[in-house]
This record gives structure tokens, C-alpha cells and sequence, in this order.
């Protein structure tokens, strides 16, 4: 049905709904220099890009600067997107990268200090605030795995491309962060009683 | 809290417990897994522990994302942008370098215009050295020359310029545009 719809959309005369087309068509059309088709993929992915990096480094600001470079770089990269593979797996491999080299350039070790988010961001990421607490005392090489599969919605097999491991070892990844994450929430539900 | 029902200690148990979760204890030591069974059916410590672990993944899925600040949008757009005008700027700015070589040309006509520059050029230079070791008068310029050597000095600026600009292009800083 979607492919349908973004089919009509193409074919259509006068501009283009970009709400109907899908990523990679709008990856094709940015690529061809359709700026209004790369600015309409970056109003598609960037709440789920923004609160990626929220999650990953517990800083409005430095989150705003990591969803930024990961889509400038994808900007850059247009070009090497393989238009008859998904677009989703490619994109969260480049964004796993530019998190992971953007954490090496730029982000401290955490500290007590840069766990706290404000304003608007902390009310809305803070829903389930026992969770996001204990995300944030997971350590990043654990974080990032269990973002990437459970917040970005990537298979087992994308996250150890994205991450250049094997699959095992993400598996080995993800059950270590999941009972360290217990750990902590089981931590914190005894503190608040 | 009992220390080993099923037969499994409950330390030995919690390390399993992602692992039972996810099918995988079942897949590869299926014995293993109906220990697990057992004590979690009897260890009330153990099975909060797996309650928490099965509701993990879903309280994870549902983490809400919050709203990007509308700077976000404004600010990529803005990095990306300035690469295709700066660009276009860069080309339009090779005008009045095309121009100083039309000159260039046009006043060296071609390569006899060439050869006589040369040759007045060595000419110069030998009567330079000359005034220099006081065997002669200090040499007259042509005009012209100097309107010459005028165009070669703006040139090199304006190819200088240019290259500095180029150089920002291929390697542009994205801090520029970070918090605009």
C-alpha cells in the first residue's frame, strides 16, 4: 500500500508529497541534488536520531551535535548509499560509527554531572525514569548495542555489522548489558522503597 | 531464599536467566534450560529477576523519543547548503582570473609575443647587472611592462584567494555551523 502511494506520489504532477515517498527514493532524489528531498529525510529520521543520542550521552546539547553530524555525514554520503539494498540498516551502520568516533573525539568519561537532562527532553525521555536512569549507568560499549536493537529497532545481524562484530559476540553484548541493566533496576528498586 | 532448588544455584541461575529469556539456553543445552525451569518455579528472588528480564526489551522498545529542538532541522540544512553555493561562488569568482589571462595573452600575442618578452626580459637583466657594477645607465621600463607585471601580481593574489577558499570547501567545519 505504501509502495502504491509513494508510486502516485512520483507520477503525480506539481511537487512532491514527500510524506508518501519512501527513504531510499528520497536518498535517490537528494542524491540527484534535491535538497527539499534530503531535508524532508532528515524531518523523517531526526526524533528518532535525536533521541538516540539523547539516550546514548545523557546531554541535550551534545546529543543535538551528535544527531547533527550524523546527518551532515549522511549528506556527505549520499552517494555511496546502494539504492537496491534498505535503507534503515546503512543509515544506523554510519550513525553506530559517527557515535562511536564522536564519543572518542568529544564526550568524557561519564560523570555524575552530565547525567542530568532538561527541560523538555527530560520530561519526555523520562517516562520510564528508573530505565533511563540505569541506561545511563551502563557502560557506553553496552549502551550503544542495546540502543541500536531495542531504540533503533536494528536486527541482531545489523547491529554486529554496524558495530563490526560478530554476531555471537553482539548476542554475548546484549545479554551482558540486559543483566547488568536488571541488575541496576533491581538497585533502584530497592533504593526507592 | 533457597540456595538450590531445581538443582541450580541461584548465582549459577541469574547469569543464565537473558540467555533462558531469549530461547537461546533452550536451543543449545535444553537440560540446562529445564533446570531453569524448576528453579525458577520454586526461587521467588529468581523469578522477580525474570519477570524484570522479560519485561526488559519491552520497556526498551517503548523508551519515548523526545522532540528535536527546531535548530536541529536549521542547522543541518544550514552545513549542508553552503557546500553548493560556496561552491557556485568559487566558480563565479574564476571570472575576473579569466579575464587577467584574456589580457595576458592578448598583450603577449601569442607566442612571438612570448619570445619578445623573453628576450626584452634578458635584455633588462643584462642592463641591470650592468648599472649595477656602474658600466651603465639605470634601465627605463616600458609602461606597458609595468602594466604587465601588475596583472601577474593580481593574478597570483587572486589565485591565492581562490586556492584558500577551495581548501576551506574540501575540508569544511562543521562547528561553523553548529549553533547558528
Amino acid at each position: 500500500m505504501h509502495a502504491h502511494a509513494a508510486a502516485g506520489a512520483l507520477t503525480m504532477s506539481g511537487p512532491p508529497d514527500f510524506a508518501v515517498i519512501n527513504a531510499g527514493q528520497l536518498v535517490r532524489q537528494a542524491t540527484g541534488g534535491d535538497i527539499d528531498a534530503f531535508e524532508a529525510l532528515v524531518r523523517r529520521f531526526q526524533r528518532q536520531v535525536y533521541g538516540f543520542a539523547v539516550q546514548h550521552l545523557r546531554d541535550v546539547d551534545e546529543a543535538q551535535d551528535l544527531a547533527q553530524e550524523i546527518f551532515v555525514k549522511l549528506y556527505r554520503n549520499l552517494a555511496r548509499f546502494d539504492s537496491t539494498r534498505p535503507f534503515e540498516p546503512w543509515f544506523w551502520k554510519l550513525a553506530a560509527n559517527t557515535t562511536i568516533n564522536y564519543r572518542r573525539k568529544r564526550v568524557p568519561a561519564t560523570t555524575d554531572e552530565n547525567l542530568e537532562l532538561r527541560g523538555e527532553a527530560a520530561e519526555q525521555a523520562q517516562h520510564d525514569p528508573t530505565l533511563v536512569d540505569a541506561l545511563a549507568q551502563l557502560d557506553p560499549a553496552y549502551r550503544l548495542p542495546i540502543l541500536l536493537h531495542y531504540y533503533a529497532d536494528l536486527s541482531l545481524e545489523q547491529v554486529a555489522s554496524s558495530l563490526g562484530v560478530t554476531l555471537p559476540a553482539v548476542k554475548s553484548r546484549l545479554h551482558r548489558a540486559r543483566a547488568l541493566l536488571r541488575n541496576s533496576l533491581a538497585e533502584l528498586d530497592e533504593s526507592n522503597r | 531464599m533457597t540456595d538450590q532448588p531445581g538443582d541450580l544455584a541461584c548465582a549459577r541461575a541469574r547469569v543464565l536467566i537473558e540467555a533462558y529469556v531469549d530461547g537461546d539456553l533452550a536451543r543449545t543445552d535444553p537440560d540446562l534450560a529445564a533446570r531453569m525451569k524448576v528453579h525458577l518455579a520454586d526461587c521467588d528472588d529468581c523469578r522477580k529477576q525474570y519477570q524484570q528480564a522479560v519485561s526488559l526489551p519491552f520497556r526498551l522498545k517503548a523508551l519515548r523519543a523526545p522532540q528535536p529542538p527546531p535548530s536541529l532541522l536549521t542547522n543541518v540544512m544550514h552545513a549542508v547548503r553552503p557546500e553548493r553555493g560556496e561552491s557556485r561562488r568559487a566558480w563565479a569568482l574564476l571570472i575576473p582570473e579569466a579575464a587577467l589571462v584574456a589580457f595576458i595573452v592578448w598583450y603577449l600575442s601569442g607566442l612571438d609575443g612570448l619570445a619578445s618578452v623573453a628576450s626584452g626580459t634578458v635584455s633588462d637583466l643584462q642592463v641591470l647587472l650592468n648599472w649595477g657594477v656602474g658600466a651603465a645607465q639605470p634601465p627605463s621600463i616600458p609602461v606597458a611592462d609595468v602594466f604587465l607585471l601588475a596583472a601577474l601580481i593580481a593574478l597570483a593574489i587572486t589565485a591565492a584567494y581562490h586556492l584558500a577558499i577551495l581548501s576551506r570547501l574540501s575540508a569544511p567545519t562543521l562547528r561553523e555551523h553548529r549553533r547558528a
